[in-house]
């Protein structure tokens, strides 16, 4: 019994809130109407929980309007909020365990006479209300940690429809249901909304939001991309709606001539772990190196930055001999390490993004042991533009920065130094996507420019889109070299895993 | 993809409050004690403050401060400070010339630094417990030393004499001993503030892997670190042995709380919390004016040290709470 025209409950209107320089929400906008059940999906970090607890007044928006049942809103709080009738079930927020369902059901709003609190009363109002509500017949003197998931969930909604809720807000209430428990759930939003209510629903369901919803927000970046039905719009659809860009523009093209080789490895072994390894890298060049956990292929990249020392074998760059025994020879012979650990290994988010990035490089800036801040300043700006790290100043610590720009950070420090050899290890965890590609197009310019990039990734996409070559580890061994036509996920993954060896031969 | 310009921290009042604290505290506590103490404020007790109050404590607290920025601790600096007394009034007492003394005395402590540099980066104990187990080493040597803890007095006509009369002389109307203790913060202030050295301290301290990571030499300049603060300590040990005249058994030890008190309440000035040179001097400063302050208000000994405390928690909760409170 959906109603003709459709009437607005809530409205929230270019709402932008910054957690420091992470615009969590930008000009977002958010309609629920009567009697509808609209559903919310995006990404993780696209603003649906964030924007949420804006309505529930967790969150104090920078700027933007909230109109609520037809009143502008200009501060909310948790619990005004409830009183205009909004209420929330959070995914977490349970209920006193070894509470009644009647003392659950009016928590806050106890019914009784002054400070005396009639349980009786409370208890026959909330079966009443159950059964009128749900046809539940629950004993209003259960306790609350008796009750199942699905029971506490429809005990949080009774508890919000005897404040008499006109919208009722549910964060992923599924997670914890079994399928039957689902089913009655949604019949219970659905006699919800044909009593005009207001529903939303936020779920990482596609499934469930195309069975339940009669519209569809999708939030990406921090604002809402569009509103849809989703009886008329495919999950596909909506899925492309909540991705940024698709797979093709992910990874930049680019042509390089390659040069001499600048990185030289030969026969390097390290008991119980590799053995007989050898490869160049040459100038301009990217190589991938992959292999499953426990391959070698994490230790060979550990002994050529002189966290682990080779039992034998020989590292040459530019034709000379190294003997890498620490990270200081390693730094101090041009080779350039983006460890895995950003925050343990990477940079320091208590110091500057000045003083990380001419943290290896300090020498350079240094007069008589005393650092000279003007031609460090120089050094560090030109870096900050180069890169475009997003810094509000050079000064500003490297912990308010999001983290694709920290690791762009940890990666002008090498730039710093002029290193001609850099080692990654896996530089695009928990990166996001927009920041992964400009890593992508940093590797590519470093490249450009001479250098020689070793780049150890699990994630097989990426080493096919970036790549020039791939080494795949297998037990300790190089099991394969992989290029041009022959370089793609499927050839990787057999080979990581033992299945198939060798495309191009083993040398490279 | 531009450099953003709205990012400046807005500054509010209890960020205000917050940043300056300590400051706010120091005036505070002096126009207190000005009022409740007429003779506070007078130039002969503010002198006496900083000669016998401020300068041995601050040069201790400098060395710790260099040790706090590296992410350590020197529990052992009290041990410093008496090795470098002792050794210096022993070769004094020995009639020895005063450079040997102090060459002696600055020896000493270079040696409980230099151990404390061996435990925790050779043997990778960490600082806080191999600095505890050479403040009890210490402890027990100099009792063993002393046949139980017995004072060595410099009898007049030793070189002695002349060391009291320097330590209690001035230069230009400057007290000799603040003289040090400038030499010594400016030396410090720059190397820490200023030099390669000091850069990779506060990397160290502010990420080890990091540091290690980034070519760092982690163990030669935490070495370094250590060696540092056990010989400004020994400066201080040779400066209380010239203004007593003698060397007591285990009395550097009053100086290590008071001296990591100080570098905390420092810590405050900083938005990270991070120890300097100027915040360290003000904590110094705090704490022997409170000290000076409830002595001539009449409070006994014992009441000054839960003074001192009260002191040290407010200002720590009330820069750090209001911190939390603006952000």
């Amino acid at each position: 019994m959906q109603t003709a025209k459709r009437e607005i409950a809530v409205s929230m209107t270019d709402i932008s809130k910054r957690f420091g320089p992470v615009r969590a929400l930008e000009n977002a906008n958010l309609e629920i109407a009567r009697g509808s059940i609209l559903g919310l999906v995006g990404q993780n970090g696209a603003g649906k929980s964030t924007i949420i607890k804006v309505l529930a007044g967790i969150i104090k928006p920078d700027s933007g309007t909230i109109v609520i049942n037809g009143e502008t809103v200009s501060s909310l709080t948790p619990a005004s909020v409830e009183k205009l009738g909004v209420h929330f079930i959070h995914q977490d927020r349970l209920l006193v365990p070894t509470a009644t369902v009647g003392e659950a059901v009016f928590l806050g709003h106890e019914i009784g006479l002054g400070p005396f609190v009639s349980r009786r009363a409370m208890a026959r109002k909330a079966a009443d209300l159950l059964k009128r509500f749900f046809g539940m017949e629950l004993p209003a003197g259960t306790l609350v940690k008796d009750l199942t998931t699905a029971q506490q969930k429809v005990v949080q909604i009774t508890r919000a429809l005897a404040q008499k809720a006109s919208v009722l807000v549910l964060d992923e209430p599924t997670a914890a249901l079994v399928k039957r428990e689902v089913d009655s759930l949604f019949d219970v939003l659905r006699r919800l909304r044909d009593d005009g209510i207001a529903v939303v629903f936020i779920s990482h369901y596609m499934q469930e939001i195309e069975k339940l919803c009669d519209r569809v927000t999708v939030m990406r970046n921090g604002t809402d991309v569009g509103t849809v039905d989703p009886r008329e719009t495919s999950i596909d659809e909506i899925i492309s709606m909540m991705i940024a860009r698709d797979v093709g523009e992910m990874f930049p093209k680019r042509s390089v001539t390659l040069g001499a080789p600048v990185l030289e490895v030969a026969n390097l072994r390290l008991g119980g772990s590799f053995e007989n390894i050898g490869f160049n890298v040459r100038a301009g060049e990217i190589v991938g190196l992959t292999g499953l956990l426990g391959s070698g292929a994490k230790e060979i990249v550990q002994c050529l930055f002189g966290l682990k020392t080779a039992d034998g074998g020989s590292i040459k760059v530019e034709g000379k001999q190294l003997a890498l025994s620490t990270p200081v020879k390693a730094v101090r012979d041009g080779i350039a390490m983006l460890p895995e650990d950003r925050r343990a290994h990477g940079v320091a988010l208590g110091l500057s993004v000045r003083e990380n990035i001419s943290l290896a490089s300090l020498r350079r800036y240094s007069k008589n042991g005393l650092v000279s801040r003007g031609s460090e300043n120089q050094a560090v700006d030109g870096l900050i533009k180069e890169l475009s790290i997003k810094t509000p100043h050079r000064d500003a610590l490297v912990r308010e920065l999001s983290g694709g720009n920290q690791q762009k950070v940890a990666i002008a420090k090498w730039l710093s130094c002029q290193s001609r050899v850099y080692v990654l290890d896996e530089p695009t965890v928990a990166v996001d996507v927009g920041a992964k590609v400009e890593i992508y197009n940093l590797l590519n310019r470093l490249a450009g420019e001479g250098a020689a990039i070793l780049l150890l990734s699990s994630d097989l996409l990426e080493l096919v889109g970036v790549c020039d070559r791939v080494l795949v580890v297998y037990r300790g061994r190089l099991a394969g070299t992989f290029s041009g036509p022959s370089m793609n996920s499927d050839a990787l993954l057999a080979a990581s895993s033992g299945a198939r060896s060798n495309a191009d031969g083993v040398a490279a | 993809m531009s450099v953003q310009t709205n990012d400046k921290p807005k500054v509010s009042l209890r960020a205000f409050l917050a940043k300056y604290s300590v400051l706010i505290a120091f005036a505070a506590i002096v126009i207190f004690f000005a009022v409740a103490s007429p003779t506070f404020l007078t130039p002969a007790n503010l002198f006496n403050v900083l000669v016998n109050n401020v300068v041995m404590l601050a040069i201790v607290a400098l060395g710790l401060t260099i040790v706090i920025s590296s992410g350590g601790i020197d529990l052992s600096v009290g041990v410093s400070v008496d090795m470098a007394s002792m050794v210096f009034v022993m070769l004094l007492a020995a009639g020895y010339s005063g450079v040997v003394g102090v060459g002696g005395g600055l020896g000493a402590a270079l040696v409980v630094g230099i151990l404390n540099a061996i435990l925790i980066t050779r043997l990778n104990i960490s600082p806080f417990l191999a600095t505890l187990g050479v403040l009890f080493i210490g402890q027990s040597a100099q009792q063993l030393a002393t046949s139980g803890g017995q004072p060595i007095y410099l009898t007049s006509g030793y070189a002695g004499d002349q060391f009291n009369a320097i330590a209690r002389t001035a230069l230009l109307g400057i007290p000799t001993p603040v003289i040090v203790l400038i030499l010594c913060a400016l030396a410090v202030h720059f190397l820490l503030h200023r030099s390669v050295f000091g850069r990779y301290v506060q990397a160290m301290g502010a990420q080890p892997g990091v540091a290690w990571y980034s070519g760092i030499r982690v163990p030669r300049e935490l070495s370094l670190v250590h060696v540092l603060c056990a010989l400004l300590a020994g400066v201080t040990g040779i400066l209380l042995s010239a203004t007593v005249k003698s060397y007591v058994p285990l009395s550097g030890n009053a100086f290590l709380l008071d001296a990591i008190g100080a570098t905390f309440i420092g810590t405050t000035l900083s938005r990270e919390r991070k120890p300097s040179v100027i915040g360290t001097l003000l904590g110094v400063f705090l704490l022997a004016i409170v000290k000076n302050g409830l002595l001539l208000v009449g409070w006994n000994f014992y009441w000054q040290q839960v003074g001192i405390g009260v002191l040290v928690f407010l200002v720590l909760a009330a820069s750090f709470g209001l911190r939390r409170a603006a952000h």
